[in-house]
């Protein structure tokens, strides 16, 4: 498939691409999840000082990110729970918003490597987890990966939990005392998204495919339809790569 | 807090997990299935092309400042220039996202 990801995208720096494979996983896991710091810590704050207002105490609040560990829905759960919603209700909207990660794991399975372990890291495969797994799990030789996405995932889901203890505890105080790790941090997020991505702009199909779905997530998320915005912008980018694809594939006869 | 509350909370999160480890399960049964044949498995395109547009959608998703004004989103726009930029000139993850947020603050700041 002539149009398929470029699994080798960060690796165009020559540098880069050998260095997961000098260092242990452990390390480079490590050091690949301190990006993540930048945006899961003020969330997980902001997700503590919200549990605390909505009558959930902190050691509650940090149970809910150790288990469920899953940003938005947590939001969800706790504002259904605070108001008063039917509890089988605020269970279903919370797996309904998390029904996109069924196709995180599926993407990930090539380039995994043979071990018992991987059912296991599950519970670590968040959004951003799995943005890093499929750019750098395919560079990266097999007796790496499991260490390599321990140590990506236990940063990750640390960060989380004691960010959100952190809100339970002194939320209201961090927050007002350095308002730029309320408002600045969290743009690791995006800078890491984008960094990810980077590599696929270089295919005039998946370029225009990318920026129609990166501008719908962004118009969506704005709108009240905000959690359902990862998906709607996936499935309108498939179509646009869909659309674009076999047009092209029309037009490659008469090309030459 | 209420029993009935944590009852949810727990099937909440088993079946978060559940949404994460069934594909996983499913699908490297699929893989070892073809291995055992001695054939190639391969991805539904459809499922491989989401992949990456997942990640697109969630920059997407993630541009919006927390607070929005044209303050934040010219920042939003400097940040994301020089978070491209830095990536052309050193291709690595760190560095980029570094100076990404870095440009991103100081724009807000200084425009405060």
């Amino acid at each position: 498939m002539g149009n398929m990801p470029d699994y080798n995208c960060l690796s165009q720096g020559g540098e880069r691409m050998n260095a997961p494979m000098q260092k242990g996983g452990w390390r480079q896991g490590v050091i690949d999840g301190l990006p993540l710091l930048g945006g899961y810590i003020p969330v997980a704050i902001s997700f503590g000082v919200i549990a605390i207002q909505a009558g959930f105490s902190t050691l509650e609040a940090t149970l809910i990110s150790v288990f469920i560990y899953a940003g938005a829905s947590q939001f969800l759960l706790v504002a259904m729970v605070a108001s008063g919603s039917p509890l089988w209700l605020a269970v279903c909207m919370t797996l309904l918003v998390n029904v996109r990660h069924v196709v995180y794991a599926p993407n990930l399975v090539p380039f995994l490597s043979q071990s018992k372990v991987w059912p296991y890291l599950m519970h670590g495969l968040t959004d951003q987890i799995f943005a890093l797994a499929h750019t750098r799990l395919p560079t990266m030789n097999d007796s790496e990966k499991v260490n390599w996405f321990k140590g990506v995932s236990l940063v990750a889901w640390f960060s989380w939990i004691l960010g959100t203890a952190l809100g339970g505890v002194a939320g209201d105080t961090l927050t007002q005392e350095w308002p730029v790790m309320d408002n600045v941090m969290p743009f690791a997020l995006p800078a890491l998204f984008l960094v990810l991505l980077a590599p696929k702009f270089a295919d005039k199909l998946w370029s225009v495919v990318l920026l129609t779905t990166i501008f719908t997530a962004l118009i969506i998320a704005q709108s009240t339809f905000k959690n359902a915005a990862i998906p709607l912008a996936a499935i309108t980018g498939a179509l646009t790569f869909y659309l674009l694809h076999s047009r092209i594939d029309r037009k490659q006869p008469y090309a030459n | 807090m209420q029993t009935e509350i944590w009852v949810a909370i727990v099937v909440a999160a088993i079946g978060t997990y559940a949404l994460r480890v069934g594909p996983l399960l499913w699908t490297q049964r699929h893989f070892n299935k073809h291995k055992a044949n001695n054939s190639q498995a391969h991805l539904p395109m459809w499922l491989s092309v989401l992949g990456p547009l997942m990640i697109a959608a969630m920059l997407g998703a993630s541009l919006i400042p927390k607070e929005p004004s044209q303050a934040s989103w010219v920042a939003t726009v400097i940040g994301t220039l020089v978070t491209t930029l830095v990536w052309r000139k050193y291709r690595t993850l760190g560095l980029p996202v570094f100076c990404g947020v870095l440009a991103f603050g100081a724009s807000l700041a200084l425009s405060s």
